[in-house]
């Protein structure tokens, strides 16, 4: 950071006063630096897949004959598991990255990514809507009121100073819903700002101070306009400070172009490397939800799946390369989820129907690479009534372990109970 | 029925329509409820014709092309149509059927918003019926790919999860239907297709393909038959879970949202009886909503949140003389672009289960673009015969500009809702009437430079105020 907080305040909005500036996600009253001593700072990156990733041709099963059984078209060989470049893609003696992932290979090869088999939950919900609801809240109880790292937030965060959480997005993903903290929804840097009148701009900040001051009336806290005023006044009062501090990001990365991922991930880079105290962020990637041309018809290593995770590769593989040059890489978790798999036998419109349990990724230099939990048998007798996989490993022991271990979290408190440790940190 | 007083028809427009000027207000029928709210819903009796050849001139859906021309075309129906509470339906379909341009091609999803448009008010089996065989239907839940002997469920899905019933009985929490009856239902579907003719001007028909449509007996809710998907329709629209589904969704959408308490479970069970006895008419059911004690209750007043829809289409409504959005070749596509960065990408919801309401539009970075919104529209100033875009007049201004700082900031208040505020917050307020930019106080004199900085200034604050994002 170039300056402290409060030099900072006054520098972009000298008439207001101070006493109007008041706490929440961004500030604090009593310290203006970095809550985090150096040498110990912990970000975690969310990456949501959204629509239900197939995780059976995400991490493929090449040896099951099960697999191309329930899969004739859409089945990947393991003469297929190369990528681009000829460099296989197979990980084990069962399992292969899908051949569009050929950069993660590389970081699992060295390393870099933990892949935990299996991950899901108890009675499967096939709504995307409810199953989403679960994972964000973290929670199998039919009341899901926040989300589990807003529950955290409200733990750990609250009250710390500066700016701790993003999500790069143009909503709120429920994962960082809190009923304490506001969380800032940033879809883009250009336009995160409040603008008043260019005529007048010397009437600017009578313009903010009245607005700051018209948020903080008592306003009944759990209500609609009392919500509004909360995110309202966080905005204004966050969008000042927000601007300014991303200016000092440069990067000799270059990240692939028409890739939506990597645009957001180039956002988190530059708010990770200029912004020390934040330490949850989150990215989604819509377009998951393959029930129609998965793949190609004349091309099962094509399409949209392929498209989608070739993009996520690339993106990742930018970012990890841009936090290596930042001197960050160690202190970055990614973690991938999606609300489900999908169904093992494939439908006939090379796509695939709503399924449950499926692999997610961890990724970055704290993780001990490799597999983790187990991968579900698609014997018939296996497989539920709805003709899907169960589950081996509960998704919410993915996050006690990283509440635990990362963010020095209790995990207990966040999720109700306990959770197996699963052994990648 | 009692009569409404001021407040009363201000309210039933906020809801039935996108607000209301006094002019507006003043010339609802007052004398009863059933009167006013007649007014509104019989909008066939309407005539919409100036709106409908301004657009045949300027937005004809002929010469759309795949950009935001259709969505920009239906933002302007928003701001300048005669039958508000038509588009309000439209839009409330739409968002019950969320399709989305990102999968599904303009020209169908035109169609689809005609469909809506003109079955809005139908049977409820009607309707559901139409969206299911339009194309836009077949194409987003890949219906057109749904065969005998491989069955694709994401339409059977959604149709019991979103469109009609909802996992659980919004009354009884009890599970709805099984995985199973998705499988079942997904082949009552199977074969169903459309023909096209046209790219642009798209011709369209329904069929099923018979050597793709299932004929099997299948299960459904328990029942054995060779059901298709008529029937399905037909079963499903006749089912108790469905009428409470419908009726907590159209009265969340119109009135308040319900509670998990005896009290709001017999207000969803009163507008249910509503539905079966009279035939399933979403028109009979809104009129029944629209008239009842329920809505013209304090609970109602403000307890929702504008929509970006109601937010932007009310405040040009409202504030902005002559509206001028363009043409094709040069329109106020910006218009639009503030309803997508307020969370409301129309025509293109992120998936099919449509926008969430209410704090669902509120984030840091959606409520800045409501005050962005708001500043945009004050603060243009581009009076020119021709120029595209809302604004506000300074005569506008001028008419509710008193010489009392505090009666302005009164009239004001009154314009915009009527908003109820605390003594603090117009405090608050005639301190900003009567603060020079260096933060000395000044005594309000009125005059043309003063209505030009703070009167817009005050009314840029006024549609930041978090009561004016209530509705």
């Amino acid at each position: 950071m170039p300056t402290n907080r409060r030099q900072f305040i006054k520098q972009s909005l000298t008439a207001v006063s101070a006493s109007l500036v008041l706490p929440r996600i961004f500030f604090s009253t009593a310290r203006a630096d970095s809550s985090q001593p150096a040498g110990s700072r912990r970000v975690l990156v969310i990456i949501e897949l959204s629509g239900g990733n197939d995780g059976l041709n995400m991490v493929v099963p090449y040896t099951d004959a099960n697999y191309f059984k329930l899969r004739p078209t859409l089945g990947i060989k393991d003469t297929e598991l190369k990528d681009a470049q000829g460099n296989s893609t197979i990980i084990s003696n069962e399992l292969g990255l899908h051949p569009a992932m050929g950069k993660l290979k590389q970081m699992y090869d060295a390393g870099k990514v933990a892949v935990v088999l299996g991950a899901g939950y108890p009675d499967p919900s096939g709504s995307h809507f409810e199953s989403a609801d679960i994972w964000h809240a973290g929670k199998r109880d039919d009341v899901r009121i926040d989300g589990w790292l807003g529950r955290y937030a409200d733990q750990a965060l609250l009250g710390r100073p500066g700016l701790t959480a993003i999500a790069v997005d143009d909503r709120l993903p429920k994962t960082l819903l809190s009923t304490k903290v506001v969380v800032p929804s940033v879809p883009n840097f250009e336009d995160y700002g409040v603008q008043t009148d260019d005529n007048y701009p010397d009437n600017r900040a009578n313009k903010l101070n009245a607005l700051l001051a018209l948020h903080q009336r008592g306003f009944d806290v759990g209500s609609f306009v009392g919500n509004e005023a909360r995110i309202g006044f966080d905005a204004i009062n966050g969008a000042i400070q927000f601007r300014a501090a991303l200016g000092g990001y440069s990067s000799t990365v270059t990240y692939p172009a028409n890739n939506g991922l990597a645009d957001g991930l180039r956002m988190l880079a530059q708010v990770i490397t200029t912004i020390p105290d934040v330490s949850l962020l989150y990215l989604q990637m819509g377009g998951f939800d393959t029930h129609s041309d998965q793949i190609d018809s004349n091309n099962k290593l094509a399409g949209q799946q392929a498209g989608l995770l070739q993009e996520f590769s690339d993106a990742i593989d930018a970012f990890y390369r841009d936090l290596i040059e930042h001197d960050l890489a160690d202190k970055v978790l990614m973690l991938q989820w999606s609300e489900f798999g999908r169904r093992p036998n494939e439908n006939n419109s090379f796509g695939t129907d709503h399924g449950t349990a499926a692999p997610l990724l961890v990724i970055g230099d704290a993780v001990s690479g490799g597999l983790y939990g187990q991968q579900p048998s698609l014997a018939p007798t296996d497989l539920d009534d709805a003709e899907n996989m169960k589950f081996a490993v509960d998704f919410r022991s993915v996050y006690a372990t990283i509440l635990n271990k990362w963010l020095r979290g209790d995990a207990r408190q966040v999720l109700g109970r306990d959770f197996e440790d699963v052994g990648f940190l | 029925m009692p009569a409404l007083t001021y407040d009363d028809a201000a309210h039933l427009l906020r809801r039935m329509a996108f607000g209301g000027s006094p002019d507006e207000i003043k010339a609802l029928p007052l004398k009863s409820r059933e009167r006013a709210v007649d007014a509104l819903l019989n909008y066939e009796a309407i005539d919409n014709s100036a709106l409908e050849s301004r657009l045949q001139k300027s937005f004809n859906p002929k010469r759309f092309t795949p950009n935001d021309d259709l969505q920009l075309w239906w933002v302007i129906r928003m701001v300048l149509t005669a039958r508000p509470f038509e588009e309000k339906m439209t839009f409330f379909w739409h968002n019950h059927f969320a399709s989305a341009l990102d999968k599904v091609p303009y020209p169908l999803m035109y169609l689809q918003n005609q469909t809506l448009r003109a079955a809005a008010l139908d049977r409820f089996d009607a309707l559901l019926l139409k969206v299911a065989q339009d194309p836009a239907m077949l194409v987003w839940l890949d219906g057109i790919t749904n065969v005998l002997g491989n069955p694709n469920e994401n339409f059977a899905r959604e149709l019991q999860e979103l469109f009609t019933m909802g996992i659980r009985d919004v009354v009884t929490g009890d599970a709805n239907y099984s995985e199973r009856d998705v499988k079942e239902i997904a082949r009552a579907f199977t074969g169903w297709k459309f023909r096209q003719k046209g790219d642009k001007k798209v011709r369209v028909n329904f069929f099923v393909e018979e050597n793709e449509h299932d004929t099997t007996v299948k299960e459904i809710y328990g029942q054995q038959a060779n059901f298709s998907g008529e029937d399905v329709i037909t079963v499903i629209c006749a089912r108790r879970a469905t009428a409470r589904f419908l009726v907590k969704k159209l009265f969340e959408f119109f009135v308040y949202p319900l509670a998990d308490s005896a009290e709001d479970r017999a207000t969803i069970e009163k507008f249910a009886n509503v539905y079966f006895s009279n035939n399933h008419s979403i028109k009979e059911l809104l009129r029944a909503i629209f008239t009842s004690d329920e809505f013209f209750s304090a609970r109602a007043r403000f307890a929702l949140v504008k929509s970006p829809a109601e937010l932007i289409a009310g405040a040009i409504r409202l504030l902005a003389e002559d509206y001028n959005p363009g043409n094709i070749e040069n329109g106020d596509y910006d218009l639009y672009n503030q309803f997508r960065r307020m969370g409301l990408d129309l025509l293109n919801p992120f998936d099919v289960s449509g926008w969430k309401l209410n704090l669902g539009w509120l984030n840091t970075a959606t409520v800045l673009e409501r005050y962005n919104f708001a500043n945009a529209l004050l603060s243009n100033r581009d009076d020119s015969k021709h120029a595209i875009g809302a604004r506000v007049r300074s005569e506008t201004l001028k008419a509710h500009t008193d010489a009392s700082a505090e009666k302005t900031v009164r009239n004001f208040l009154e314009l915009l809702g009527p908003l109820a505020v605390s003594a603090q917050t117009i405090g608050l307020l005639v301190d900003y009437l009567q603060t020079d930019d260096d933060g000395t106080p000044v005594t309000f004199a009125v005059n043309d430079d003063i209505i030009d900085k703070q009167v817009r200034g005050l009314v840029y604050l006024l549609m930041c105020l978090p009561e004016f994002q209530m509705n």
